[in-house]
């Protein structure tokens, strides 16, 4: 009987060696060897000392913090919104359609939208402001990546207010709570679980937007997976963009550990 | 001294799109009573709860809380609480903070909540458990919070909506007799609902019986169970020995094949009605000594007495609840008084009903027997 | 009560019309007869047929669609079975090991998945191209499988297949008569999501892909880091379209799922449940 199954398994456990195990080990090891194929800590010297580097991290993850506080103020109400309409489902449908459009097509149409002569500065000439500068800056790379973001923050927030049971609404009512009230002290904090996963969704992706740092902002932003990307097929310095992968995934370690499902808060099942 | 009505129907009927689930109730819920809903899922009881809560508004008619309509009061402006069936406890918060809610809610200050929760909890005897989180409180722990958490914000009336049926049987008994208990020092009206006839009969002062969307009895349990209205409640409160009879003058009744002297009058004559006996009010005899003979059938030990089916030589099926044995395939007679025969009109309006029990029965009581299963208060 | 509806349903609606923008935009430029993305001249369907002699893209195409079936094939089968074993791992720790090696993929960037492929497949020497994107998706669509099966399988009454032994049946009876039917549904979701997770895929597909080999996404991006080209926009629209189909197909099926769900439980209280604050 077991036999069969440890048999069933194989691939799969092969699967963990080589894809999960190996790939980690490797980045890991390769971090510690130089241009020149040596083991070596410079990789590691270089980045904690070199300003550029340092700002560079710490910008990406201040753009990817941004990132996730607009579009969970989008998100959140849309959400709410969305749970106490009638066809919910379906609306639901409607709104993570997008995302199932690939994510470059999506960016190429801000290279047309966001242009000296695009949409918006059409709708800004016209009210009177006057064309910007869109395309090719901080902003519009804030901007896009928002857009993209905003049903991976929008689905879970849905889930966690739409699972929230009927009785406990009713309930906090019946007790005395007005509208308002019963939003604060009843559904937000029921629906923390939706926003920890959003955010988990949301934070860890932003750092590593490189096609959109590459197509819209014009490399004057740089996140770490830019970074990374430039390391790995550009400048072919593998030692340096593994040493940022794994600070990569040291941050998205800490960005899983705060947002970790808490014991309390949520129902345990 | 007159009594205060807490919450009163007046005509009140409610649809959902097509489906008329409440047709037409009026009743009056006064202060300090045990009031139970009693009737099978899906016939309105849990409505009437939403009515009187505020989560529902009545589609006709008015619902009115301490004589003012209710229509545009919301749920937390009403001075009423829930116990929900499945607790509804919030999660997130440790029981002093559910029980705390409606409290805050209220912007009390907390040294006063603090008494107050602390109060409540040693009332439900959950004293030392503030701290707690909710998911490590079991089912009857949890029932307790619940019902502390509606009791601390002293409503004019609790709605209990089928609190006790997560509990497992021993746990539910214990928790009738709480209940019972709390209610009766409170002395806050409850109305319970429920479709367990037996909880019905242990807690209520008035037992409301329903039936797709009606009220179709009122009484105390004692009437209700002894002066069952027709089939349907007979057939609801307890078991029972229902068969086709002939009225053939007041206090002649005649079934499975012979006419017996009963308590019940005001019908035609020859009129076709329902005769109803109570297993438990049947007693084995000898075959010859019996008013009828049943032939068993099938015997089961039921702990404190045997259930004994069997049927008579009209094919009328009985059931006997007898702590004598007997044994399938043997003939036995049954005898019973003429106040355990209870004569059910078919059809007959609560209003009728009432009328002619209040007129024959008193003065069948005066007649006939002393004492027996009747009371009459 | 209304009042607040009202402003609802308006917010619902800008973030539909935001959301839906830029993909409007890209359909409505695909007409345009200018070659541009914001001068409208005129209505053309030339960007379409230059689409359709466009042989290159066509082959990209079909090559996408190629790895997204085939590896989604592959990740579903391997998927189901490492989700059964897991199901069927008595400790409670090395469960818990299994599943956060599992989801170590789901929640990585991409980037780093790219990269750290990238590296294994330079060390032990794999030709990037074809076969190493495919491997590559197959690693990445895995621990999706396995997250839409498991749950289903928790679902599933133990006891059944325990009546399966006791009834005869075969460990590999159990397995294709018990086990495989009632986790069917989860199956099918966790090959789709797979599916769309490969069509999706850039950044991954970036790193492992050679210079020979392209999928739409990173020959898109090759365009329009060139520039504007209409013939994307066409490409756009048909997208679109697949989509639309895709999800409207999927919703249609859930629905009717539903509804015979209904059916076989009617139950009479639900006009009480129904009644929501």
């Amino acid at each position: 009987m077991t036999k069969e199954r440890k048999w069933l398994a194989v691939p799969y456990h092969l699967w963990i060696v080589l894809f999960v195990i190996v790939p980690v080990m490797l980045l890991l090891f390769q971090s510690f060897r130089g241009l020149d194929g040596s083991f070596t800590l410079v990789n590691i010297q270089t980045y904690f000392t070199s300003r550029v580097y340092l700002t560079m991290t710490l910008q990406s993850f201040f753009y990817a913090f941004l990132i996730t506080v607009l579009t969970l103020l989008i998100s959140y109400p849309a959400a709410y919104f969305l749970a106490q309409t009638r066809h919910k489902q379906f609306w639901l449908l409607v709104l993570i359609l997008p995302t199932w459009m690939n994510i470059l097509l999506k960016t190429y149409a801000f290279i047309g939208i966001l242009s000296q002569t695009g949409f918006v500065n059409q709708g800004l000439n016209f009210i009177g402001i006057g064309a910007q500068q869109l395309l090719f800056t901080p902003l519009s790379f804030l901007i896009v990546a928002t857009y993209i973001e905003v049903p991976f923050m929008l689905l879970p927030v849905f889930n966690a207010i739409d699972e929230i049971d009927g009785s406990m609404i009713k309930a906090s009512r019946d007790l005395g709570a007005g509208e308002w009230q019963t939003f604060a002290s009843v559904i937000f904090p029921l629906s923390l679980s939706g926003v920890r996963s959003g955010i988990q969704a949301v934070f860890i992706p932003s750092l590593s937007l490189f096609m959109l740092t590459r197509l819209i902002a014009g490399n004057r932003v740089i996140t770490l997976g830019t970074a990374i990307e430039q390391n790995f097929l550009v400048t072919q310095n593998w030692g340096m963009g593994s040493t940022m992968g794994i600070v990569l995934v040291l941050i998205m370690f800490g960005v899983m550990f705060l947002t970790r499902r808490r014991r309390k808060g949520v129902t345990v099942r | 001294m007159t009594e205060e009505i807490i919450v009163s129907f007046d005509q009140v009927e409610k649809k959902y799109e097509k489906e008329t689930v409440l047709k037409t109730i009026s009743f009056d819920l006064e202060k300090g009573k045990f009031y139970t809903l009693l009737g099978p899922s899906g016939c309105g009881k849990s409505t009437i709860l939403n009515l009187i809560a505020g989560f529902a508004s009545p589609s006709s008619g008015t619902v009115s809380i301490l004589g003012k309509d209710t229509r545009d009061t919301p749920p937390n402006k009403r001075k009423i609480n829930t116990v929900f069936q499945d607790y509804a406890l919030f999660p997130h918060l440790n029981v002093f903070d559910n029980v705390a809610f409606g409290l805050k809610m209220k912007k009390m200050n907390k040294e006063k909540i603090k008494s107050k929760v602390t109060e409540t909890l040693k009332l439900v005897r959950l004293e030392g458990f503030e701290n707690r989180d909710i998911a490590e409180m079991s089912g009857g722990q949890k029932q307790r919070v619940a019902i502390a958490r509606a009791l601390v914000n002293e409503p004019d009336l609790l709605l209990l909506d089928e609190p006790l049926s997560a509990l497992d049987l021993k746990l539910r008994t214990e928790m009738q007799y709480e209940l019972r208990d709390l209610q009766q020092r409170l002395g806050i009206t409850f109305l319970f609902v429920t479709h367990d006839q037996e909880e019905a009969l242990a807690m209520s002062d008035e037992i409301m019986v329903m039936k797709e969307g009606r009220i179709v009895q009122t009484g105390t349990p004692n009437a209700v169970y002894d002066e069952p209205i027709n089939r349907y409640v007979a057939d609801f409160i307890g078991e029972s020995n229902i068969v086709r009879g002939r009225m053939v003058r007041d206090y002649a009744v005649s079934f499975a094949g012979k006419t017996f002297t009963c308590v019940d009058g005001g019908m035609q004559p020859d009129e076709q009605v329902d005769v109803v006996i109570r297993p438990e009010d049947l007693v084995l005899t000898e075959a010859e000594a019996g008013d009828i003979q049943i032939f068993v059938q099938t015997q089961l030990f039921r702990g404190v007495h045997y259930e004994i089916m069997g049927q008579d030589d009209a094919g009328n099926d009985w059931m006997v609840h007898s702590t004598r044995q007997s044994e399938p395939g043997r003939r036995v007679g049954l005898t019973f008084d003429p106040q355990d025969i209870h004569i059910m009109r078919i059809n007959e309006t609560e209003e009728a009903f009432d009328e002619r029990i209040e007129q024959f029965a008193t003065a069948a009581y005066e007649k006939t027997s002393k004492g027996g299963a009747g009371q009459d208060d | 009560m209304k009042q607040k509806q009202k402003w609802a349903t308006v917010y619902l609606v800008l973030v539909f019309i935001l959301l839906y923008t830029p993909i409007f935009y890209l359909i409505f430029y695909s007409f345009n007869e200018a070659g541009t993305m914001n001068q409208f001249s005129g209505f053309t369907l030339n960007h379409y047929s230059a689409l359709a002699e466009d042989a290159r893209l066509l082959i990209i195409a079909l090559d996408t669609v190629r790895i997204a079936l085939l590896s989604a094939l592959i990740a579903t089968v391997i998927g189901t079975a490492g989700a059964i074993g897991i199901y069927y791992t008595r400790q409670r720790r090395a469960q818990n090991v299994l599943l956060s090696l599992n989801n170590i993929l789901l929640v990585s960037p991409d980037v780093i998945i790219g990269a750290s492929f990238l590296l294994l497949f330079t060390l032990v020497g794999f030709q990037l191209g074809f076969y190493s994107v495919l491997l590559a998706h197959i690693a990445f669509s895995i621990p999706i499988v396995v997250l839409m099966v498991l749950p289903k399988l928790e679902d599933m009454n133990a006891n059944m297949i325990t009546a399966a032994r006791d009834l005869g049946a075969s460990p590999i009876q159990v397995l294709t008569s018990v086990i495989l039917p009632s986790i069917t549904p989860g199956i099918l979701a966790g090959y789709f999501m797979a599916f769309t997770f490969s069509i999706d895929d850039f950044a991954v597909t970036f790193f492992v892909t050679g210079g020979g080999f392209a999928t739409l996404s990173v020959e898109i991006y090759s365009r329009a880091r060139q520039g504007v080209s209409l013939e994307i926009n066409a490409l756009s629209t048909l997208l679109f379209l697949v989509a639309v189909s895709l999800v409207s197909g999927y919703y249609f099926i859930q629905q009717q799922q539903r509804n015979r769900k209904k059916l076989s439980q009617l139950d009479p209280t639900v006009h009480e449940k129904a009644v929501t604050p």
